[in-house]
């Protein structure tokens, strides 16, 4: 799975999952900060990702994921 | 089948455990809830908890080993509480989520077979994973229905299980509240108001395995009358830790406890913690200091908060906390729950005891004598 195509996956979900307009996403917005997500939302958005790409995020990795561009890399690396 | 007497407590059942009487001593670090406290409240038939947090300072090596030091002590107390506490004596310890040493501390309960570990300051995520092969029973604290749904999904999609308990925390209990400041301020935020959504979860998951997961109320719970107030809304326990203090066994110095005696209404304050989290204390010159700039920065031997920011923080809460342990509020201060104020004397786990469940029968039996309501409250 190419990079563009995870975007584009993670795009879709989190517009209609977390109510953010689509010209939000963008590879440097931080969840905390652009975004307007509490960890609580992270938490569950990781765990949807997870679940949508079938793979699994260790705890440890979390502290790394704080931008869209960060997870999108994440996800494809494990995918690729 | 043993018919209980009507108006005595209802026992509570987490897991494999069943506890006689329907009460969690709250964990109190550092140092508050140890042996001493777990194993009397054990005893007496509720369960018994020891509080993992900063532990490791009370031994004489805690400054240099501090994570040796922690899980050393942290085994060391809970085998001396479970030998304190009979064989038929519940012992848990509580250890935050935000401990930089959280998995080493989980680690070392079940080593020292700790009958169950409570955990919160943060979502206790991978604690499955942590006490995987372990009968040990896990119970996460949560301060909202939002977090227990994200707790629940994760352990019930990752790990295929699910809580034993759930304890639920309102805006009025004591250290570190799991609410962001403003929210504190906020009336219609109550343990009474937290309780319903986070019931609604446990069923939903526990409907999915065919279990009742029980939701232990906290934060505020006083007396016999609160118990079964938080009972009757469905919880199937509460915890109480500030009253705890306030007895013979509590492992803090005479003067911890005595500044709970003391202490007025409006001396108990909310207070901005180094954690990132606001806490409640009562208040002190120390924290007066600290509110109008007057102290500098330590340094921070040990990292031993996940989120703390040790090197802008005015202090370091963990030594604060244990010079208070020692008594010494020149550099520390108590942790304590909205009421605590309330609390005039300092009796034994077994009087408090015998007080809560005297006051809860009172109330159900003048419950009883009005005429039943059409519909539960």
């Amino acid at each position: 799975m190419t990079k563009a195509e995870v975007f584009e996956k993670v795009k879709k979900f989190i517009v209609d999952e977390f109510k953010v307009s689509e010209d939000q996403i963008k590879d440097e917005a931080s969840f905390l900060e652009d975004l307007g997500f509490d960890s609580l939302d992270v938490s569950t958005l990781v765990q949807d990702v997870e679940n949508m790409f079938d793979i699994r995020i260790p705890d440890e990795d979390l502290d790394k994921l704080t931008t869209v561009g960060e997870l999108v890399n994440y996800v494809a690396e494990k995918k690729a | 089948m043993n018919e209980p007497s009507l108006v005595s407590m209802p026992t509570l059942t987490i897991g494999k455990l069943t506890a006689s009487v329907p009460i969690i001593q709250g964990g109190m670090g550092v140092g508050i809830s140890l042996s001493s406290l777990a194993s009397a409240v054990a005893r007496e038939g509720g369960i018994g908890i020891v509080a993992a947090a900063g532990i490791g300072m009370l031994e004489e090596d805690g400054t240099t080993n501090y994570e040796e030091a922690c899980t050393r002590r942290l085994k060391s107390e809970i085998r001396k509480a479970k030998a304190l506490a009979g064989s038929q004596g519940i012992i848990g310890v509580n250890i935050m989520v935000a401990q930089s040493n959280y998995k080493d501390l989980v680690m070392a309960a079940v080593e020292a077979k700790a009958d169950l570990i409570v955990s919160g300051a943060g979502l206790p995520l991978s604690l499955p994973e942590y006490t995987q092969g372990s009968e040990v029973m896990l119970v996460p604290i949560v301060s909202s229905a939002r977090s227990a749904h994200v707790i629940l999904r994760r352990w019930y999609e990752r790990y295929d299980r699910l809580p034993d308990a759930i304890v639920v925390e309102g805006p009025l209990a004591g250290g570190h509240l799991g609410f962001k400041p403003e929210e504190l301020l906020e009336e219609t935020l109550t343990l009474e108001s937290l309780l319903p959504g986070v019931l609604q979860e446990a069923e939903t998951f526990g409907n999915l395995k065919g279990v009742k997961i029980p939701v232990i109320a906290a934060g505020g719970v006083f007396s016999g009358e609160d118990i079964q107030k938080f009972l009757r809304l469905g919880a199937s326990g509460v915890q109480m830790a500030t009253r705890f203090v306030a007895t013979e066994e509590c492992d803090a110095s005479p003067a911890f406890k005595q500044t709970y005696i003391n202490a007025r209404k409006e001396d108990i304050v909310l207070i901005k913690s180094p954690v990132g989290l606001p806490g409640r204390a009562i208040n002190n010159s120390f924290l007066r200091e600290i509110s109008e700039g007057l102290r500098v920065p330590l340094r921070c031997p040990f990292h031993c908060i996940k989120t703390c920011n040790g090197q802008e923080s005015p202090y370091c809460i963990a030594l604060a906390l244990v010079q208070a342990f020692h008594g010494k509020f020149k550099n520390g201060f108590a942790f304590v729950g909205a009421n605590g104020y309330r609390i005039s004397e300092i009796v034994s786990v077994n009087r408090l005891m015998a007080s809560l469940k005297e006051e809860y029968q009172r109330v159900v039996q003048n419950l009883e004598l009005l005429p039943p309501l059409l519909s539960p409250i």
